[in-house]
């Protein structure tokens, strides 16, 4: 009866949904993103699926069966080595706040909550195995792509729950987290040296490749000799019976290595079931922690969903008195500093030193030259992708427009104030950026000289377009934020799949359009000024005269689109989006 | 012959509402509204859920405009003159919106610089004291708990010292210390002269503190007055008290028989 139950509101969850999502295409803002997605995933993954191989299976699949069956058993030894590490909270089933409130006091057993709990993440599971089978991403036919990929995903997923049980009772025998993890690691690090000590001891020397040879092929050969020789094969082999029926090349393959690979399933299973952990109360603090961040988004308070950990320190003294829209800057400010973490800094010196490696590959000419290049890269990047990843703007305070639009300011003060923050913080990283390209740029450049004057002179053109270049790209941003705010504005609760895909490929594809429009004439006014003064003038002084050239024509639009978006903020009625989206 | 004595002049309204009406499509969910508050007035803004309290607090405080009509505060068209009305404004939404980075004290800071409070640091520090909130000027608002939120709303849209007020819901979270502070403080701001609009739906809070009542049902206003005129309106029909004037005007179930 229970199961009964539960089947039934699972089974009407997913139903409902469906028909929500299917319903709500009568409106042109989900139809067209629809649209846009299924024609970006039908181009990009579903043209070639009856074509043969794709790039991606060939990556993947493309080698010896043997030797993928022990390179995948090795990601899976190494991504449950990484759960055991990772895992740090106690064991908890992802339930929503009505799903505690109805199932918890209702005289359902242990066992079946543990079961409704599997039964519903095979719906993800199932759909995250259909999309890696229509990747192709691995598997000889479609379904054994698609039963191989649930067979090892529902696997995992089982682990994940066992080994957070498992974690749990360490953490109520007293064994705190730290010290787990340093066993764990002690564990690694001790296998580790002896697979080491039996390599240096026992295994032959990776074979030399001679001019010609095939090269991808010894590796192939070496690399299956390593995980099929001494003790890797027994520590591998369950690791290997999950992942033969997803590297079956047949029918009868997949036959025969499925009950192999259901048994380490079935193994997960009675391990799960029979672990005596209590995982109701930490269920039941994770559950409304969800429903906090469900409803701070729903009420349009959205930062509330992710609180700040730390204040953030004041840019400069706000008085108060002057001029307004000061103040929303120096309030996005803070909330950038909070943004800009530690692994922030790793992705930017990730980017660094990836692009530095790059470029060092593609040009021989100097450190100089590949430094500069590279730093040129980073600006391009800092242009294009800045304003996608420094949101502190209308993109952030969106669903707080309530607050915004009872403050005594103009829409264009507002406006103003808004893309201030963001398009300083960009304009002072480029500036940095330009200083150091200067410092290294080479007086040659590809065998073309390149006088100091030229050099100083495209650094004043570039320090004086590139904030104006921020700022309108921030404004196209901005305006785009403000005419379908429902795309911007539901946040993590807004419309998931294709739909939103489509929605933000339109987005990309329109603010590109209109950053290219934007562009045309401040780059028509710095040709026109910058080959006329030449004329009279050296390049360092016809240079910054384009530039300023650029800069005054791309400072008139900005300031014709910052009206426009002001007026768009003052017509702005966020409860019709509201109303509508109800 | 006695010359008459001059009747006492009627101050002008603070908050005038001409024909207010909000529609979303067809639906309408505020339909030709017309009230006014002076100075001292407090206004409680009753209806049951549905009714368009909400949508038209946000009408009146200049965040959602309205479909028709014309709102005026302290003789500004919202419409016409928007910033000057506002600057004579505070709105208190029912959950307080604040920014999860900004600190209590950076929260007044940057109120301050919006509404031109020069001198916000003498101002605040009455302020947060009143409110108890004093030793929490460096917390972040996830680091206070639902009751110290609104009370840092409060000190934040009272630093201004607006002539308007509109609350909504107001005393949601609050304990009962936070709330008879809350009562304290409308009655103070009623007395120097503010204008407030209050909608909730205790109406055992809106019987203590406000002067006058406009019952809203389905974005039709169904009576307006001071507490006694609706009372005596709906004497005939036994109704003692807000409660009950409430059921009676609204035609809802509940009424005592």
């Amino acid at each position: 009866m229970i199961a009964q139950a539960l089947f039934f509101y699972q089974f009407h969850s997913i139903k409902n949904r469906l028909t929500a999502r299917v319903r709500r295409m009568k409106e042109p803002r989900y139809l067209f993103g629809a649209v846009a997605g299924a024609a970006y995933f039908y181009w990009f993954f579903f043209r070639n699926f009856n074509h043969g191989d794709g790039p991606m299976r060939r990556a993947f699949f493309g080698g010896d069966p043997e030797m993928l069956q022990g390179v995948y058993a090795l990601i899976l030894l190494a991504w449950v080595l990484l759960t055991w590490i990772f895992h740090r909270t106690r064991a908890t089933l992802a339930f929503t706040e009505s799903e505690v409130a109805f199932l918890f006091p209702a005289p359902v057993t242990r066992e079946q909550l543990l079961h409704f709990k599997l039964l519903r993440s095979q719906f993800a599971i199932l759909s995250s195995s259909l999309l890696m089978a229509f990747l192709r991403f691995g598997g000889s036919h479609f379904w054994i792509s698609w039963l191989g990929w649930w067979i090892i995903l529902a696997t995992l997923n089982l682990h994940i729950l066992g080994s957070s049980f498992a974690v749990t009772m360490l953490m109520d025998r007293g064994i705190s987290n730290a010290r787990r993890r340093i066993i764990s690691l002690a564990v690694i690090v001790a296998a580790g040296a002896g697979l080491a000590w039996w390599l240096r001891n026992s295994f032959p020397a990776p074979p030399l490749v001679e001019p010609g040879a095939d090269a991808a092929t010894i590796f192939a050969h070496y690399v299956n000799y390593a995980v099929n020789s001494g003790p890797l094969p027994y520590l591998l082999f369950p690791f290997k019976l999950l992942s033969a029926p997803f590297l079956a090349r047949n029918a009868g393959e997949f036959i025969a290595a499925l009950p192999g690979a259901l048994a380490i399933m079935g193994l997960h299973y009675l391990w799960v079931m029979r672990a005596n952990v209590a995982f109701e109360e930490a269920s039941v603090d994770a559950a409304r922690r969800t429903a906090e961040r469900v409803a701070a988004i729903r009420s349009g308070n959205w930062q509330a969903a992710n609180p700040a950990k730390k204040p953030g320190r004041s840019p400069f003294r706000l008085d108060g008195a002057g001029f307004p829209a000061m103040a929303l800057m120096w309030k996005n400010v803070i909330a950038a500093s909070n943004m800009i973490t530690i692994r922030f800094w790793i992705m930017l010196a990730w980017l660094t030193v990836v692009s530095g490696f790059i470029f060092r590959s593609q040009i021989h000419s100097g450190a100089a030259l590949a430094l500069t290049s590279m730093i040129g890269l980073l600006l391009g990047f800092s242009v294009a992708m800045g304003p996608s990843l420094l949101r502190n703007d209308f993109r952030q305070d969106l669903p707080a427009a309530d607050l915004l639009k009872s403050f005594p300011l103009a829409g264009w003060e507002v406006a103003l104030g808004e893309v201030l923050a963001p398009a300083a913080i960009l304009t002072a990283a480029q500036w940095l950026l330009l200083i150091l390209a200067l410092v290294c740029c080479p007086g040659q450049w590809d065998k073309h000289a390149l006088p100091l004057g030229t050099r100083v002179g495209c650094f004043v053109a570039a320090a004086l377009v590139l904030p104006a270049v921020n700022f309108a790209n921030l404004i196209i941003r901005n305006t785009a934020a403000l005419f379908v705010p429902a795309w911007f504005q539901l946040g993590k609760d807004g419309p998931r799949g294709i739909e939103n895909t489509g929605q933000q490929l339109i987005l990309v594809l329109g603010q590109t359009l209109a950053l290219a429009l934007m562009l045309i004439v401040p780059a028509i006014a710095f040709a026109v000024v910058w080959f006329s003064t030449s004329l009279f003038v050296g390049p360092l002084i016809a240079l910054a005269l384009g530039g300023l050239a650029a800069l005054a024509a791309l400072g008139g639009e900005a300031a014709l689109g910052l009206r426009l978006m002001g007026s768009m903020f003052e017509r702005l009625d966020l409860s019709k989006e509201q109303f509508s989206a109800e | 012959m006695d010359i008459p004595p001059l009747a006492p002049a009627i101050p002008a309204p603070l908050i005038e509402v001409l024909g207010l009406t909000k529609l979303y499509g067809e639906f309408t969910a505020v339909k030709e509204l017309s009230f006014a508050v002076r100075p001292g007035e407090v206004i409680g803004l009753v209806g049951p859920n549905g009714a368009g309290k909400t949508t038209t607090l946000r009408c009146l405080a200049g965040i959602i405009p309205p479909s028709r009509g014309a709102v005026k505060i302290c003789g500004f068209d919202l419409s016409q003159a928007p910033i000057e009305a506002k600057r004579r404004l505070a709105f208190f939404p029912d959950e307080p919106r604040l920014f999860e980075y900004l600190t209590v004290e950076q929260h007044l800071a940057f109120t301050a610089r919006i509404y031109g409070v020069a001198d916000w640091k003498a101002r605040s520090g009455p302020l947060l004291q009143e409110l108890e909130i004093a030793d929490k000027a460096d917390k972040l608002p996830g680091e206070l708990s639902r009751g110290m939120k609104q009370k840092l709303a409060i000190a934040c849209g009272f630093l201004h010292a607006p002539e308007v007020i509109f609350l909504d819901e107001p005393l949601t979270g609050l304990d009962p210390i936070g709330i008879r502070r809350m009562k304290n403080s409308i009655f103070q701001r009623a007395q120097k002269g503010a204008a407030i609009l209050i909608s909730s739906h205790l109406l055992h809070l809106l019987q203590e503190v406000c002067s006058h009542v406009l019952i809203l049902k389905q974005g039709e206003k169904v009576i307006d007055g001071t507490l006694e005129e609706v009372r005596q309106r709906y004497s005939e029909a036994g109704a003692a008290d807000l409660e009950e004037v409430f059921f009676r005007a609204t035609g809802e179930s509940e009424a005592k028989t």
